[in-house]
């Protein structure tokens, strides 16, 4: 084990942002195209483009504003819809937690007006560019941005051009994020001591995703790798 | 015009709830003493996380999709960059269902 180094000064500049906006290019098209089967979905649901605009740019949570989108159509409640995106978003309550080494220092309205544009894929990219030494936490914020335009101008494609918009399955982009999930694992991947959170993970994914396939699938994965990790601290130590 | 002021009432309440989600990890954090144990299981979530976000694709089981997630741990060994290997990976899953795999 390494002892704790003294962190790098974390610093938030433009060329962070600059560098993230680049680094996440590749996740944007997938994401452009969810935007426009999002937008499909909401002008069948009687939104206006508008409305489909301002939902996606407020809410900006691709599978729980679909989700929240059936249910307002049948009975326009909203606690139902509330704990939708809550439930479906539990998992961002992780994200947020694992930034804290990284942006803590930061002043607040840095911080969090960066976490409002978190995603899965910037989240992701940005953990595994920290892994190898990013100190600048604009990169969280222009791969975060790279990724929220394109859900905007998809959300807005996808209600003007309703159902011509091309299925993303048939280019394989819902694989998307699964495919950029392998990569930044095999990336982050330190070595041994990493098998025992992994393993512990993956159990409990394939076991969730069997009982209760959901979003939950995620956060539990998350959770239990976690907790692994705090719980086999000092054994890796002595070892 | 009521439909329209409910809905945008409840899209920016929708919108608190996910902010919440996004801001509420982070927070909480704050509040809780950062030790080298509790880092290391803050570092541990990202790997985590990707496993559970490859989880049902493993469990599915599709040919194409378990041939990419291969080709992209090769590539992403070969060439360092997540962009190539994803990209390479979302290829194989496109030609694999054009062919009917």
């Amino acid at each position: 084990m390494n002892m704790q180094s003294p962190p790098p000064d974390i610093t938030f500049t433009r060329a962070g942002i600059v560098a993230g906006i680049i680094a996440g290019q590749g996740l944007a098209a997938g994401v452009l195209v969810y935007g426009m089967v999002f937008g499909v979905l909401a002008s069948e649901a009687q939104l206006t483009a508008l409305e489909a605009f301002l939902m996606s740019g407020f809410v900006y949570s691709g599978t729980a504003q679909m989700a929240t989108l059936q249910g307002w159509a049948h009975s326009k409640l909203l606690l139902p819809a509330i704990a939708t995106i809550l439930i479906m978003n539990a998992r961002y309550i992780l994200y947020g937690a694992s930034l804290r080494p990284w942006m803590g220092t930061l002043p607040p309205h840095m911080s969090y007006s960066t976490l409002f544009f978190l995603g899965d894929g910037n989240w992701a990219l940005s953990m595994q560019r920290r892994a190898g030494g990013e100190a600048d936490a604009g990169f969280v914020l222009g791969s975060g941005l790279v990724m929220f335009v394109p859900w905007l101008i998809g959300t807005l494609a996808g209600n003007v051009l309703g159902s011509a918009i091309p299925d993303p399955a048939r280019f394989g982009l819902d694989f998307m994020l699964v495919a950029f999930s392998m990569a930044l694992a095999v990336s982050v991947w330190r070595g041994r001591g990493d098998l025992r959170p992994a393993f512990a993970a993956l159990l409990v994914a394939l076991l969730v995703n069997r009982l209760y396939p959901s979003g939950w699938t995620i956060v539990a994965a998350g959770l239990v790798g976690a907790l692994v990790a705090y719980l086999s601290f000092d054994d890796e130590k002595r070892a | 015009m009521s439909t329209t002021q409910d809905f945008l009432f409840a899209i920016i309440v929708m919108g608190m709830a996910a902010f919440a989600c996004r801001a509420g990890g982070f927070l909480m954090m704050r509040f809780v003493p950062v030790t080298p144990r509790l880092e290391a299981a803050l570092s541990a979530i990202p790997l985590a996380v990707m496993i559970g976000i490859m989880a049902p694709v493993l469990a599915n089981g599709h040919p194409p999709e378990l041939v990419a997630l291969v080709v992209i741990a090769a590539v992403m060994k070969v060439t360092r960059s997540d962009v190539v290997a994803a990209l390479t990976g979302v290829a194989v899953v496109a030609l694999g269902r054009a062919l009917g795999l």
